[in-house]
């Protein structure tokens, strides 16, 4: 935070400190503390000690004042996440508004920079491999090293995974780490309950770092499984860093193009619910399987 | 697997009421309206009316019997002025209003239409469920969604006046008052009275007013009990502090009037005087029907307006309920559906819910409660089929789910072992996830029906049609009866 050097930055500093302790953001001590540091000139350090959290009012509060139909604000606003019916400071958004907006700006960007923690992967069970990308720079910047396993990553599955199996479940952290540890624990079993008493033989799944959709194509060509899905995380949005698709293709090959794929996307709870969504994703596995095709092709045989 | 992305089916609506019965025969259009990326989601897109009946006078017996016979006639040659056979219809609804669903054969007659009238077509009846069909078809639920106001609608008929508010599309409020154009009946175009009700004539007692059988009147005499009777109506609006004659009235608890109204909309036989453009003047304009409607609506709008209430006009006035009930009464619901096709359609399906407060966690304790309700409800005891319904599981999380389902099993366990199908009816979003844990947990092929996103407050009964969509979704309907209230 900036040294507040003239009065006026000080008037500024204390009127939005104001401001959020009247909506209850922020407690008399969290303001104090602040103030004090704008007023004394000195740069301002946050105490991780005592770092407070924030909690913004619902997403569904009125914003908006003097509203001619609060009604139809409320309907609208129920129709959508999208940042609607929140009012404005003169031209600019209000004080609220923008601490939301740089809030979930914050939550996006986590989902994309962190990774799936080692403790989730031992909880669900995990085998853990990499794509080619070494690191998470290298994932971002070069989007053809996620669609590669790497060196050791393929030996590791031609040693470890069942071969010839029907399905091959992969989870793949894509753009949202978040989306994974978000969705997996309630999706994953569901989809292999409905498997397994559909009769279907599964491997095991595992997890892949760093890796985008392409990557279950080099899967595929070391299990030989017949249909291959990955439940990756999506890029993130500022409604929801925690949404997930399940992709899924028949026997890809080095002809295959991405109209072979079948998509179910939107998996979180504000959308389709995990845990409905592996019952749902049974269910199209099967046409798949029965079709022995996915994507395009199999849309145009129903 | 045949997918086909859209389905017309048809419907029809039966009204029968106190003075009139009528008919309508529409085509619902259903459709998958979700992306091909999203798990399916299939809805009615469309409702045309193909066919409006002339409007009836029931057809009675006498004063307490209606005439099954002569109304299939009525349906009968409806039908073949509209080109169609029984055969043809998909769905609807007969639904019996008013006076008429209170005298004792109406159950009788449903029964007897249910059967004439098409495979699927199913009875109902219920003041409440009368009041929200009407709005539904008068166009009131869709002007308080798209204009975000809340608007009451009142079906004023023969024998009955039937409120419903509709706050953003949908009806939270209703209630029905024992006034209606038809309680006292004249000569046609005549002055002499030829029958007076029992709500008329409690009407008249409380107001003081001396009219009798074989009396003839003139409209000075007659407006004071009218005007009376107008005024219970707009009072059941304003205020739930209601004077002795509303109190009497009142055939259901009145409305709770949880939201500020201002805007009312009038359907039914009388609303037409209600929207009229000058007053009845003489005798015979009012008896134009053998009774008072004309009057009651014009004294109903001044009642009204010197209320400060808004009056909106609807989309249809006499054929309100009707039209709501051919093409409002069906939902579509999809999800797990494991069913010889055979077992369909089932009728008059009770619903338990057995979960009043939080769902418990464990299965033994899910099974518990389930039981208990069972027990307290005899439903071994009898031969009909139930549904269990609720909002949802616990959480929507895996573990909460697979564990409702075990608990599910083990407290319908009596139940299931007589080869009847389970069926469950809930609102949150996992009733394919839930089919797929109930049908991994039995320990034996079970018939299945799992529906969810639907809300059931205030149901007591549901139908289910035969599978459309390719076996993706059955019609249901929810209905109150009106006979165990």
């Amino acid at each position: 935070m900036a040294v507040a050097n003239n009065d006026l930055e000080k008037v500024i500093i204390q009127s939005v400190m104001e401001e959020l302790a009247k909506k209850g953001l922020l407690s008399q001590k969290g303001k104090d503390h602040m103030m004090s540091a704008a007023m004394m000139d000195m740069p301002f350090v946050p105490n991780p000690q005592s770092e407070e959290m924030v909690t913004f009012p619902p997403q569904e509060e009125m914003q908006i004042d003097n509203p001619f139909n609060a009604d139809a604000v409320r309907a609208m606003k129920k129709l959508t996440p999208a940042r609607i019916g929140i009012g404005r400071a003169g031209t600019r958004p209000k004080t609220m508004s923008l601490l939301r907006f740089l809030a979930d700006h914050a939550v996006a960007q986590d989902a994309v920079f962190l990774d799936v923690s080692d403790e989730f992967l031992q909880r669900m069970n995990l085998m853990a491999v990499q794509s080619s990308a070494g690191s998470k720079d290298e994932f971002l910047q070069r989007p053809e090293l996620g669609r590669r396993l790497s060196e050791e990553a393929a030996r590791k599955i031609a040693e470890k995974c069942e071969k010839n199996v029907q399905v091959q479940i992969l989870i793949v952290d894509g753009l949202s780490s978040s989306a994974i540890e978000a969705n997996i624990p309630d999706l994953l079993p569901a989809l292999m309950q409905g498997l397994k008493s559909s009769g279907i033989k599964v491997g095991a799944p595992f997890f892949i770092k760093n890796g985008r959709v392409w990557v279950q194509d080099h899967v595929a060509s070391i299990v030989n499984c017949d249909v291959v899905i990955s439940l990756i995380g999506e890029r993130p949005g500022l409604g929801t860093a925690e949404s997930l698709s399940a992709y899924m293709i028949y026997r890809p090959d080095e002809n295959t193009v991405e109209a072979d794929r079948t998509v179910i996307s939107n998996i979180h709870k504000g959308g389709i619910p995990p845990a409905e969504a592996g019952a749902h994703l049974t269910d199209v596995i099967k046409q798949i399987l029965s079709a022995k095709a996915s994507g395009v092709k199999l849309n145009q045989q129903k | 697997m045949p997918e086909s992305n859209n389905q017309r089916i048809t419907s029809v609506g039966i009204d029968i009421g106190t003075t009139t019965t009528q008919l309508v025969i529409s085509q619902l259009t259903i459709e998958n309206t979700a992306s091909g990326s999203l798990v399916p989601h299939v809805e009615i897109t469309d409702k045309e009316v193909i066919h409006r009946s002339q409007i009836y006078f029931t057809p009675l017996v006498d004063r307490d019997l209606v005439n099954a016979v002569a109304v299939s006639k009525i349906l009968e040659s409806e039908y073949i002025a509209a080109g169609l056979t029984p055969e043809m219809i998909d769905t609807g609804a007969v639904i019996i209003t008013g006076e008429t669903a209170k005298k004792e054969n109406a159950k009788a007659i449903i029964d007897a239409l249910a059967g004439f009238a098409g495979d699927f077509v199913v009875a109902t009846a219920g003041a409440n469920l009368e009041a929200i069909f009407a709005g539904k078809g008068s166009g009131a639920a869709l002007y308080s969604a798209e204009r975000h106001q809340v608007v009451v609608n009142i079906d004023v008929g023969g024998g009955t006046s039937n409120y419903a508010t509709f706050h953003e599309g949908k009806a939270v409020d209703s209630s029905c008052l024992n006034i209606g154009g038809h309680l006292i009946e004249f000569e046609r175009h005549g002055d002499r009275i030829t029958y007076i009700s029992e709500p008329a004539q409690t009407a008249l007692e409380t107001t003081g007013q001396r009219l009798q059988v074989g009396e003839r009147v003139t409209l000075p005499q007659l407006r004071p009990v009218v005007k009376a009777m107008a005024e219970c109506i707009v009072e059941v609006l304003k205020t739930s502090v209601h004077s002795n004659l509303t109190h009497k009235l009142l055939m259901t608890p009145p409305l709770q009037l949880a939201h500020p109204i201002r805007k009312v909309m009038i359907s039914g036989g009388v609303a037409d005087y209600v929207y009229a453009e000058k007053e009845p003047e003489r005798m015979a304009e009012v008896t134009v029907f053998g009774d008072f409607g004309p009057l009651l609506g014009w004294e109903l709008k001044v009642s009204l307006d010197s209320a400060g209430f808004v009056l909106e006009k609807p989309n249809e006035t006499v054929r309100a309920t009707v039209i709501g009930t051919g093409t409002q009464s069906v939902n579509l619901s999809g999800s797990t559906i494991h069913l010889q096709e055979t077992t369909l359609p089932l009728r008059n399906i009770m619903v338990v819910s057995p979960f009043t407060a939080v769902i418990p966690e464990t299965p033994e304790m899910i099974a518990e409660v389930i039981k208990s309700e069972m027990i307290q409800l005899q439903v071994a005891q009898t031969e009909g089929v139930v549904a269990i319904a609720m909002k949802g599981p616990r959480t929507m999380s895996f573990l909460d789910i697979n564990s409702f389902a075990q608990g599910l099993l083990l407290g319908m366990q009596d139940y299931i072992v007589n080869a009847k199908p389970l069926i469950l009816v809930m609102e949150a979003d996992c009733g394919k996830v839930l089919g797929q844990c109930i049908n991994a947990s039995a320990t034996h092929p079970l018939e299945v029906i799992c529906i969810d996103q639907i809300e059931v407050d205030n149901c007591d009964y549901i139908d289910i049609g035969k599978p459309l969509m390719g076996g993706r979704v059955v019609p249901v309907v929810l209905k109150t009866l009106v006979f165990n209230r």
